[in-house]
């Protein structure tokens, strides 16, 4: 109980700092280090603006920052809430093929999340997924 | 137990032998926390690709950690995937920490200003 109730306070408080200090403006946050050297986007780039569009319940300003972050966020929700059942109804056993589905989904996220970086660079595909 | 009627494993006496051709994505009987290990790597990388790596520099090192402690109860064997996790995440956070600490250098000394055509032709904001 105490995983899930921590990582959702953590989550809340840094979600309402970004919604409250707006990320558009410069000087409020570090640049992207990455960005600010080469130019490229990383699979994150937009991630501030898109959760400060969100908690604005600006889904379209935050799908033009960064769509992969406006999918992954309902399956992430989705999840946490999974392990809040749990956790709240005491260890469950886990079932014979769990291991074998978390390393799977492991390896989708890695391919998810390196494809998204570099097909965001590429200049046709910009419009849609670069910041 | 997860899996079958097998008994608990006593001290550190490891769980059934890896059979030839075992690797991560094998059925779950024998390790049945070798995700542990993949998610470690699979965390680190994404740590180091993200320029901010820390977000998943530090699951990496914890989840690298737990791996290990399966391997140790033969509950896994991909402790070189672990060990491989473990050290990326740190890579990962301490190349952050790094560069936030360079960041605030150059713009504390005003060497940020020279770097501010970047800032013209690309969208430097959070």
């Amino acid at each position: 109980m105490r995983g899930p109730a921590l990582a959702g306070g953590l989550t809340l408080a840094a979600t309402a700092y970004v919604a409250l200090v707006d990320p558009y403006r410069p000087g409020h946050y570090l640049t992207c280090p990455l960005l600010a050297a080469t130019g490229l986007y990383c699979a994150a780039c937009g991630g501030l603006r898109a959760v400060h569009d969100l908690a604005r319940l600006d889904v379209v300003g935050a799908w033009d920052m960064n769509p992969l972050l406006v999918v992954a966020l309902p399956l992430l929700l989705l999840g946490w809430a999974r392990w809040l059942v749990r956790s709240w109804a005491g260890a469950r056993r886990r079932s014979t093929g769990s291991d074998l589905r978390s390393s799977l989904l492991a390896w989708a996220v890695l391919a998810v999340v390196v494809s998204f970086g570099v097909l965001r660079n590429v200049p046709a595909l910009a419009p849609w997924l670069a910041p | 137990m997860p899996y079958g009627s097998q008994p608990p494993a006593y001290g550190s006496q490891p769980q059934p032998q890896p059979q030839p051709g075992d690797y991560y994505g094998q059925p779950a009987y024998g390790y049945p926390k070798n995700s542990l290990g993949v998610w470690s790597l699979v965390l680190g990388i994404v740590g180091i690709v993200l320029s901010c790596g820390f977000f998943a520099g530090i699951p990496a090192i914890i989840t690298g950690h737990l791996a290990r402690k399966a391997v140790a109860q033969g509950q896994a064997n991909n402790g070189g995937m672990a060990t491989a996790g473990i050290v990326l995440g740190w890579i990962a956070t301490i190349g952050m920490v790094l560069l936030i600490i360079a960041l605030v250098a150059l713009v504390a000394t005003g060497t940020w200003s020279d770097w501010e055509y970047v800032m013209d032709n690309a969208d430097v904001r959070g």
